[in-house]
């Protein structure tokens, strides 16, 4: 009745009304996508919240149409917690990943291929400007994230220290370290090396126990010829325990650190920043952190510290080439505004402000960096780092190796086991990797 | 009749739909996915039917025998025993003439709500921070008194790791039994104690046959939901140990987060929650039938 009035007081009939209405239905989310901007999640794992933000506050001003939604997640955490969001299609747009995270997440549908956003709008100076490329890269030849950061391990010492150690220069074998961390214990008192011998999943033990069997020449996991197989034996896996349980057992690095397995665990940063550990070994980004800390704590007095290669570090490649990636998710309904996003991040600009703690994984930006005194160690180490490699292209999955080897190194340091039990049960299990995929 | 049954059919049915949706479903999807070889990875794909086979590897696994160790023995019942003992001492303590006398009582009260009120969490990591080596509260006090040389990584050695663990857990839950033992003793007539006292009745023998019958029910009934809330814990022995040194205080919720989360195998930690529901079932079962029935009844 009241429809009937209206449309009589209007002089049109109810059809006009309904097809009036229609057009307005259908012209009506145009009008709603032209007036709100898009809005991007992004979730960025690493410290730098203030100054990310800061960097997007950037973005959004040059992009009007975008708005972009910072959020965090611990690293630790960072990879399963994707993989279920993306299974329920609620996942952020633009995603913080590990370099080893790429290849599987984008296999699982979770990440969404990039080549025709790359091939649409290249970044930076190229694809082939990019490092680590071979881990971004799926096994049917899809690119599933970009590098955007890069860094390797290298040792890190304090100086003064070593002095009273009588220690004059840094050590290059495993032997020099050895015999390093046993003057400093017996001659000041102090720590030697102060490495993570905690046990968790996510532990620094797996790079210690790989960084070891490369110097060798060995590897957990080898290739030939596209066939993958586990790449050491028992009397490696027991060498390198023996090597790194004598440290516990002389008391050159206490049993306590077996309770420690974050190499930017506070009892390493501060330790180093004390003074009551004289050797660490770490990503630059911890180091920073120590050398922050000791500079806060002694304003004006020059910081202490000294990085170098791993033991054999330039002369094999002994340490990883690890990193940061950038990925786009699968369910992302703005896959092109995140790509814009993307690309932004890998602006120089960013490592050089928001983003100081990483170097740019582009070759190009790499080259002018400047690693400054301290970080020289890092600089020459990661000219010699290498990829995890078959690690991540074979049929074991990295976290359960990863797992598997924290474990069974924990077990054999602190006596839960034998060196020997240990070492057969991390095979056994690595084994048993292979044979369920 | 045919009424009522309409009537009670529509009264308890949307707290059955809630029922089905939030507890039967989970737990009949977790049970589907406890026979196939989901992984994390696989999540949009599914996971391929593969009948017992998690089944039968987590059983004929070596780690298995240190896992229901871990979780029966020293997660569970030391820890139970440990908090009800303590408990008990407390809410005896709290109801003694003395503190009444002094007025103590309700500062006793808050005092033993403290640690409930805290969450496990922040619990843990302030016992972390208590233990920690070298630098850690305990370890200082240790060392200035002298009765130690050297620090002691309290939540690494193998000698302290489960002492710790258990320190932990009873800390942060013995204020419920010591709350609930509480209220159970001031419910005791005080008529049986004063005619006690006219038979001759020693400070001992009121407590073993007046106070503990009295408590008795209440002892059986927070014996049995601690039982069934630490056996499925995972954050005390996570967040305390991450279930080291190497598998040392592994337990079987740990496991689970380890096997579907680390490893990715999603129908293999299913099929250990099974495991674990299944055992509990039992437990409860026996329990009920044997110890608790009579004194559950009464307290219910």
């Amino acid at each position: 009745m009241i429809f009937k009035h209206l449309t009589a007081c209007l002089g049109i009939g109810a059809r006009g009304v309904i097809g009036a209405l229609m057009v307005g239905a259908a012209l009506l989310p145009g009008v709603a996508q032209a007036a709100d901007p898009v809005t991007l999640t992004f979730r960025f794992n690493d410290p730098e919240q203030k100054e990310m933000r800061a960097a997007l506050d950037a973005f959004e001003k040059a992009n009007p149409g975008i708005k972009v939604n910072l959020e965090r997640m611990a690293w630790k955490d960072a990879r399963d917690q994707f993989l279920r969001e993306a299974a329920v299609g609620e996942t952020p747009d633009v995603v913080h990943i590990a370099f080893v995270w790429a290849k599987e997440m984008g296999e699982a549908g979770a990440l969404a291929p990039l080549d025709a956003l790359i091939k649409a709008k290249p970044p930076g100076k190229g694809l082939s400007d990019f490092i680590a490329m071979d881990l971004a890269t799926g096994k049917n030849g899809k690119v599933y994230a970009l590098p955007w950061t890069t860094d390797t391990w290298a040792m890190v010492y304090r100086t003064d220290l070593l002095d009273q150690a009588g220690v004059k220069t840094l050590p290059t074998t495993w032997d020099d370290l050895r015999q390093a961390s046993r003057d400093v214990h017996a001659k000041t008192g102090k720590t030697g090396f102060g490495f993570p011998a905690g046990s968790a999943s996510s532990g620094s033990l797996w790079f210690l126990a790989n960084y070891n069997w490369w110097s060798n020449g060995k590897a957990l996991i080898v290739e030939k010829d596209k066939t993958f197989s586990v790449g050491v034996d028992k009397a490696d896996v027991v060498g390198t325990m023996n090597y790194f349980k004598s440290y516990l057992d002389n008391g050159d690095t206490p049993k306590s650190m077996l309770g420690v397995s974050d190499w930017a665990d506070p009892v390493i940063i501060r330790g180093l920043a004390d003074g009551t550990i004289a050797i660490g070994i770490m990503p630059p980004a911890s180091f920073r952190e120590a050398i922050n800390a000791y500079t806060a704590a002694n304003p004006g007095k020059a910081a202490p510290f000294k990085s170098g290669p791993v033991p054999k570090g330039t002369t094999v490649g002994t340490s990883h080439l690890g990193g940061r990636m950038l990925g786009i998710s699968a369910t992302s309904k703005h896959p092109e505004e995140a790509w814009k996003l993307v690309q932004f991040l890998n602006d120089p600009s960013i490592f050089t402000g928001a983003y100081k703690s990483q170097f740019p994984a582009q070759r190009s930006l790499l080259q002018s960096v400047d690693f400054g005194p301290e970080l020289k160690g890092f600089a020459e180490q990661l000219t010699h780092a290498r990829t995890w490699g078959p690690y991540a292209e074979g049929p074991y999955a990295m976290g359960s190796m990863w797992n598997l080897t924290g474990r069974a190194f924990g077990a054999a340091l602190s006596g839960q086991t034998s060196v020997d039990a240990a070492a057969g049960d991390l095979l056994t299990q690595i084994g048993k990797l292979n044979a369920g995929r | 009749m045919r009424g009522d049954r309409l009537f009670i059919t529509v009264m308890l049915g949307p707290a059955l739909i809630i029922l089905a949706l939030f507890y039967l479903w989970p737990m009949v999807e977790n049970l589907r996915v406890s026979f196939t070889d989901l992984t994390l990875l696989r999540l949009r794909v599914g996971g391929q039917w593969i009948g017992l086979a998690n089944y039968e590897e987590f059983i004929t696994s070596p780690e298995t025998g240190r896992l229901m160790m871990n979780t029966f023995i020293w997660l569970t019942a030391i820890s139970v025993a440990v908090r009800l003992l303590l408990g008990l001492a407390i809410a005896l303590i709290v109801n003694t003439p003395l503190v009444r006398h002094l007025r103590l009582a309700t500062l006793a009260r808050i005092a033993i709500l403290v640690p409930w009120a805290t969450p496990p969490v922040v619990a843990i990591i302030i016992w972390r921070w208590l233990l920690e080596a070298p630098n850690g509260a305990l370890n200082s006090v240790l060392l200035a008194l002298g009765l130690i040389d050297t620090p002691i990584a309290f939540l690494a050695d193998l000698r302290t790791v489960w002492p710790s663990v258990i320190a932990i857990v009873v800390w942060n839950t013995v204020p419920l039994i010591a709350l609930s033992l509480l209220a159970s003793l001031q419910a005791v007539p005080a008529d049986l104690y004063e005619a006690a006292e006219l038979d001759g009745a020693t400070r001992s023998a009121k407590f073993w046959h007046i106070t503990l019958p009295f408590l008795k029910p209440t002892i059986v009934v927070l014996g049995l939901t601690s039982v069934f809330w630490t056996f499925n814990n995972f954050v005390y022995v996570w967040l305390a140990t991450g279930a080291g040194p190497g598998t040392f205080t592994n337990v079987l919720a740990t496991e689970i987060y380890i096997r579907s989360f680390v490893d990715f195998r999603l129908g293999y930690g299913a099929a250990i929650g099974i495991v674990m529901a299944l055992i509990m079932a039992v437990f409860g079962y026996f329990y009920f039938r044997m110890i608790g029935r009579r004194q559950i009844e009464e307290v219910l």
